[in-house]
């Protein structure tokens, strides 16, 4: 997958509440289908199926070892997304940031 | 799925007549939209229907921005869409970023405040397909109004990682 395919894959995932809650539940640590299924009143398949397209995004890693297959978060790959999301806010903020400065200089020039 | 919006505030001291110009005079225009990197204006024609099409240049290549203004009414309101193009001003989806909208509506509200202008940016996905909306929504959840305590708690962990 390209970088691009990969950030699509974080932005679809992300795009849903639920899935954002429950990356919420994994960042306080690991957790099982049936523990995350408990406080989203959501059935074991329906969580299980939120954990697969977070899995397929890349931020959350499945433990193969154990039968209960426990989700972790992984940070990493949501930093990607939110690297990106950031720098539209960061560009225009500098865009902002020498408008003002212009107005500066054209509120001085008006008035010498 | 209500259509997500970003919005973004400024307050400037300077009075809406004069923050207009900024937007609208090329001269001016040109002093903070695209200082830093080489930029060439092909067309500025800020009137409804007319088009600003807009050039950097990085090295060898270059990123193409289409403007198409909507609404024109100085020295309050500016409506246009925003596209990034190709080098024939076609609108195409953003090279950087797939499923970046790939038009955005954007509005610039210029508010008269005092002796000052307080200036509201505000971006929309126009005619977006569904992935779009969803890029720009989950976008929109990060930036806006994050995402509570769990956001609070990743953005320790991203910290450490750092």
């Amino acid at each position: 997958m390209s970088y691009e395919q990969d950030l699509d894959a974080v932005f679809a995932a992300l795009a849903d509440p639920t899935r954002r809650a429950i990356l919420a539940r994994l960042s306080d640590g690991s957790a099982t289908v049936g523990e995350l299924a408990a406080p989203f009143e959501m059935s074991q398949p329906a969580v299980s199926k939120h954990l697969k397209v977070l899995e397929t995004a890349g931020l959350i890693d499945r433990e193969i070892r154990a039968q209960t297959r426990p989700a972790t978060l992984n940070a990493a790959r949501l930093q990607d997304a939110v690297h990106w999301l950031e720098g539209f806010r960061a560009h225009w903020g500098d865009r902002l940031d020498r408008l003002d400065r212009l107005l500066t200089e054209l509120k001085q020039e008006d008035t010498t | 799925m209500s259509q997500p919006v970003f919005s973004m505030t400024r307050q400037f001291d300077a009075p809406p007549a004069l923050v207009w110009r900024c937007w609208t005079e090329p001269d001016l225009l040109g002093r903070w939209y695209g200082p830093g990197v080489e930029t060439e204006v092909h067309r500025f024609d800020p009137v409804v229907g007319g088009l600003w099409l807009h050039e950097m240049k990085m090295g060898e290549q270059s990123m193409y921005q289409r403007m198409e203004y909507i609404e024109v009414e100085p020295p309050a309101r500016l409506v246009m869409l925003m596209s990034n193009a190709s080098r024939d001003w076609e609108v195409i989806p953003s090279p950087m970023m797939e499923n970046w909208p790939r038009t955005l509506l954007t509005t610039v509200l210029f508010d008269a405040v005092g002796d000052g202008t307080r200036m509201t940016l505000e971006w929309t996905p126009h005619e977006a397909t569904e992935a779009e909306n969803a890029a720009f929504a989950a976008a929109l959840d990060n930036l806006d109004q994050g995402w509570g305590k769990g956001m609070d708690v990743m953005a320790e962990i991203l910290a450490e990682l750092v």
